[in-house]
């Protein structure tokens, strides 16, 4: 009896002695992630002129107030939304087709989403730089033969962002959304046709219903995305550009002073947004399953 | 289905593949070619590839990119293979702190947390300020949901709880048990995941502009200083990268198909 008794008490220190296994992970994860992610929030109600004052909230009030500070929260929203809009249309159409069709073009199509899904950023720009800079080939070919809705077209601007974005958008969120399809049985596309109801109807009334959780997952992801993507912007403009994540990068390692409880408060605006949309996506999708549930 | 709306599924694939190769082929074009100002390009070269070849810099920068890939990654995969192994095993109470832990850097990404370590460790001196030991850290975290969802999917797949009751029936510790028995289960999930987080470290532009002091550069970084220099080499930089990545690529399908394969094949035994 005794035995036993000793041999579970070994056994429980035992088990606390494995805990040293999951030390490193957590040294990693204080580290490089929880204690910079709090001072950061900390940070961002001191102040960069007097580094004494403790709490203050008048970074938050210069973000909200100094036009230049808007125009990057507005923009950065705007491009975003668009972007991610469009990527989810694309990428609704595109999984569908991929769907519906089973020959060799499918795998074409999987094999360029997976290529082209890392084509972002310095690389993107550059491209699309050849392609619609002030010299590049396209618009070359539209002054030749006077297209002018391409000669018009302003690549150093935020249309130029706006269809940089949509390119990184789409084959991430087409890739997030084939598996999705899977659920989508063709049993219920047959019952819909026998009862009569065209295409279109099964779209509406069933096929997208079922779809609604992973397409507001894939949003999140893509809003994510795009709300924080830096290089590709920077390389095409530089700093020339009214964008959050530009402004909050520049703060802290910019040319002129580096203004880091000021880009503190600026990034901590960035991630109320983030919160901000996961939670409005992760309380639809608990409103799209409750079907699921019933 | 209809064959109209299997024609008109086709049409649309090809518009978006068109789309999306569009701006990979001009920049292959543009790397090959030393004159592209009308419509057909003009003085077939390869000189591009030879100058960054022969460029030290580019060489020094290649280097560099793939050893700032490999570091963290190892790194990552040990950390997260032991955290799980500890919670699954013995404290599945928290595996849930693990998960949110593991899904923060999803929705903070590079700007923030870069920007975070750089004015924690930025002015400290020693150990910690050291540039290089912020990149790998702020890399291991990166990486860490892709690395964590990876392993922790393929635990799933292969029933490790089960398995490891098995091993220790037969005598096995239950340490001995998960790196003899489940580990190599897994390593296919592990690889696939570690090269997904290859191709995240590889494009990787604004961690390593916040965080290195300049020597140490990545191909990105190169990239865009190659820019501002010449656009015939910077199109032939971006043809290696984009080769580096299809590779990757390639080999994460490949592994994804055969593993798929062996699954079948095991089922239909």
């Amino acid at each position: 009896m005794k035995n036993i008794v000793a041999a579970e008490k070994k056994k429980t220190t035992n088990k606390y002695l494995y805990l040293f296994a999951f030390l490193p992970f957590v040294i990693l994860v204080l580290l490089y992630e929880l204690v910079p992610l709090f001072m950061l929030i900390i940070d961002s109600f001191g102040s960069d002129a007097d580094s004494s004052i403790l709490f203050t909230l008048e970074n938050y009030k210069k973000i909200f107030t100094t036009v230049g500070y808007q125009k990057s929260i507005t923009n950065s929203l705007k491009i975003t939304f668009i972007s991610t809009l469009v990527g989810m249309i694309v990428a609704f159409l595109g999984a569908k087709s991929a769907h519906t069709s089973r020959g060799k073009c499918r795998s074409i199509f999987m094999t360029v989403l997976n290529m082209t899904s890392n084509f972002a950023g310095v690389p993107l720009a550059f491209a699309y730089m050849i392609l619609l800079g002030n010299f590049g080939v396209i618009t070359q070919i539209a002054n030749l033969y006077g297209i002018e809705f391409i000669q018009n077209f302003d690549l150093y601007s935020s249309k130029g962002l706006i269809l940089m974005y949509i390119y990184f958008q789409i084959p991430l969120s087409t890739l997030l959304l084939i598996p999705a399809f899977n659920g989508v049985r063709r049993e219920w596309q047959e019952a819909n046709m026998l009862l009569g109801g065209r295409e279109s109807t099964f779209w509406f009334k069933v096929g997208i219903p079922v779809l609604l959780p992973s397409i507001f997952g894939t949003i999140s992801v893509l809003f994510a995305n795009a709300l924080c993507a830096y290089a590709t912007a920077y390389a095409l403009l530089m700093n020339n550009f009214k964008l959050l994540p530009l402004d909050i990068s520049a703060s802290f390692t910019g040319d002129i002073a580096s203004k880091p409880k000021f880009g503190a408060a600026l990034s901590v605006v960035m991630m109320v947004i983030m919160c901000a949309v996961i939670l409005i996506d992760n309380y639809i999708v608990k409103k799209t399953t409750t079907w699921k549930t019933r | 289905m209809n064959k109209k709306s299997k024609a008109l599924s086709n049409v649309f694939m090809i518009c978006v593949i068109v789309w999306l190769l569009l701006p990979l082929a001009a920049t292959l074009v543009y790397s090959l070619f030393r004159n592209w100002t009308e419509i057909v390009p003009k003085g077939f070269s390869f000189n591009s590839y030879i100058t960054i070849f022969s460029n030290p810099r580019f060489i020094s920068a290649l280097y560099q990119t793939v050893l700032l890939c490999i570091i963290p990654i190892i790194i990552t995969i040990i950390v997260v293979l032991l955290a799980l192994f500890v919670v699954t095993v013995y404290f599945p109470k928290l595996e849930k702190y693990v998960q949110l832990l593991c899904m923060i850097p999803y929705t903070i990404q590079g700007v923030i947390l870069s920007v975070s370590i750089l004015s924690v460790y930025g002015k400290a001196g020693g150990f910690f300020g050291n540039r290089m030991v912020m990149l790998i850290g702020a890399y291991c975290i990166i990486i860490l949901p892709h690395i964590y969802q990876g392993i922790r999917n393929s635990m799933h797949a292969v029933n490790m709880n089960m398995l490891i009751e098995a091993a220790e029936m037969l005598g096995a510790s239950r340490l001995y048990a998960f790196f003899r028995v489940i580990v190599p289960n897994i390593i296919t999930g592990i690889t696939v995941s570690s090269l997904l987080a290859v191709g995240i470290l590889f494009g990787d532009y604004v961690i390593i502009r916040n965080l290195s002091s300049g020597g140490t550069i990545n191909m990105q970084i190169y990239l865009y200083q190659a820019m501002k220099r010449s656009t015939d080499e910077s199109s032939a930089v971006i043809v290696v990268i984009m080769l580096l990545t299809f590779a990757i690529t390639a080999l994460v399908l490949y592994l994804q198909s055969k593993s798929k394969l062996e699954k079948i094949q095991k089922e239909g035994r």
